[in-house]
């Protein structure tokens, strides 16, 4: 598909499969979020100054296997992308980041972000990343990070020792941990994101 | 008096090395109990050991709070039981508010008691009563638990989480590092207005100058994991002078 000059095309996936190809005219802007799905998206900017996000939170359990693709090129110069991919994995469940980023000789003044956090909460789930950037222009600003950890220890003692329940304070660290990525659906989605809010944090503040 | 707190033949060891060599400690109702050494004599071990942290293990000995078998309490049943602990080290935990990380607090251990959760407006009208006794900015409700807090910051949001959970026994761990003598004053004189003849606390300090502020009853010196030396508040003050070699 096709995102005309100045367009902007906006879409929040939940427990929907995404598979996509986008070409991006000059000025416009992509933002995606893919929620507890496998996704494919590729995205070239082929015109200036065009925006690209994508967002996604797989929060998996039991035998749930999710890939997270990302192809993002960045052909003409002056544009932006940013891209937060967030794994939490229980029980035996698999996960995959697959991120290609790539910025041509002629893309001078990118910005590109792109970050993978992933959670384990089970000695038995399993988390493969596979950044890969590409680089060609020198006049760029460009950074990646990708990290897989578990529950911070001290945190979770810290809760306990002011009465927390190890179940619930386990429970509002993972919730801290996904809430930033679904806190990046915009106000079109409202409706989808204060949905989401809610399921993962049972106490209103 | 009444006994809250007895800790009999004492051994606690971390990574294979023993640390507490047989601590023994009553404390009544009503008391402040200083506990001083030199760094490595097993102060935080003595803290981390009352409240159940996983990283230690106790090889001998008992404790009980109020009769009751502590050691074999969970950390959190420890904590709605009462006894709570000032950290040396706060932690920070991003993306958790200060707002929802005490009210599930409050509640789990409203809970615990028998009793009702407290409402929204109850909950906040709780928190801005609190705060006033420690000084903090309202902003607090709204940031992520310790996060980007500065060093006094941190040491009176433990203060501020004392006086929300109203423990039977408050262990301060060196609540006095890092602070200036304004943010000092005000962390103790909040620890002195929460002292009531039920509740007792155990004051870990490496120096005398906290003391000038909360006054205890009792001062002990741990050393080499052991208490050596019990003695009233001039006990201190001989510290001070003399140094630990000085014993």
């Amino acid at each position: 598909m096709k995102v005309s000059k100045g367009d902007i095309f906006e879409r929040v996936f939940v427990n929907e499969e995404v598979n996509l190809q986008i070409d991006q005219e000059s000025g416009s802007h992509v933002k995606i979020h893919v929620i507890n799905a496998s996704f494919s998206i590729t995205v070239n900017q082929l015109g200036e100054g065009c925006h690209t996000e994508i967002y996604a939170l797989e929060h998996l359990r039991g035998e749930e296997n999710v890939t997270a693709e990302t192809h993002v090129t960045h052909a003409v110069g002056g544009g932006s992308s940013n891209q937060l991919i967030k794994f939490v994995l229980d029980d035996n469940s698999r996960g995959r980041f697959i991120g290609d980023l790539k910025i041509a000789q002629d893309a001078q003044q990118t910005e590109a972000h792109q970050t993978n956090r992933n959670l384990l909460l089970s000695e038995e789930a399993e988390m493969r990343t596979q950044p890969q950037l590409e680089i060609y222009a020198d006049d760029v600003k460009a950074t990646h990070g990708a990290s897989t950890g578990q529950l911070d220890e001290s945190a979770l003692f810290y809760m306990q020792q002011r009465g927390i329940g190890k179940e619930k304070a386990r429970q509002l660290l993972v919730n801290a941990f996904m809430k930033d990525v679904i806190e990046t659906i915009g106000d079109q989605y409202a409706d989808v994101r204060e949905q989401l809010l809610n399921t993962i944090d049972g106490v209103v503040e | 008096m009444k006994e809250l707190l007895r800790i009999e033949n004492l051994h606690a060891s971390i990574g294979g090395k023993e640390i507490l060599k047989g601590v023994n400690l009553v404390i009544n109702e009503g008391e402040v109990h200083a506990i001083m050494g030199p760094n490595g004599a097993g102060k935080s071990t003595l803290s981390a050991v009352l409240t159940g942290n996983p990283a230690y293990e106790v090889t001998e000995g008992k404790v009980w709070l109020r009769g009751e078998d502590l050691l074999a309490m969970e950390p959190e049943v420890r904590a709605r039981a009462g006894v709570f602990l000032s950290f040396q080290y706060p932690v920070e935990i991003p993306g958790v508010s200060m707002t929802n990380f005490m009210r599930t607090a409050i509640n789990e251990k409203r809970a615990y008691e028998g009793k009702e959760p407290l409402s929204a407006k109850e909950f906040l009208a709780l928190m801005r009563e609190k705060k006033k006794l420690l000084e903090l900015p309202d902003k607090l409700n709204n940031r992520s638990v310790n996060e980007g807090f500065s060093g006094g910051e941190k040491k009176k949001n433990e203060i501020f989480q004392m006086a929300m959970l109203n423990p039977c026994l408050a262990i301060l761990d060196e609540t006095d590092s890092g602070l200036d003598i304004d943010a000092l004053r005000i962390v103790a004189e909040g620890v002195n207005r929460l002292k009531t003849p039920q509740n007792a606390s155990i004051v870990i300090t490496h120096y005398q100058r906290l003391l000038d502020y909360i006054v205890p009853d009792f001062v002990h010196v741990l050393a080499d994991g052991q208490i050596v030396k019990t003695g009233d508040k001039n006990l201190a003050l001989e510290l001070e002078e003399k140094g630990y070699e000085g014993l």
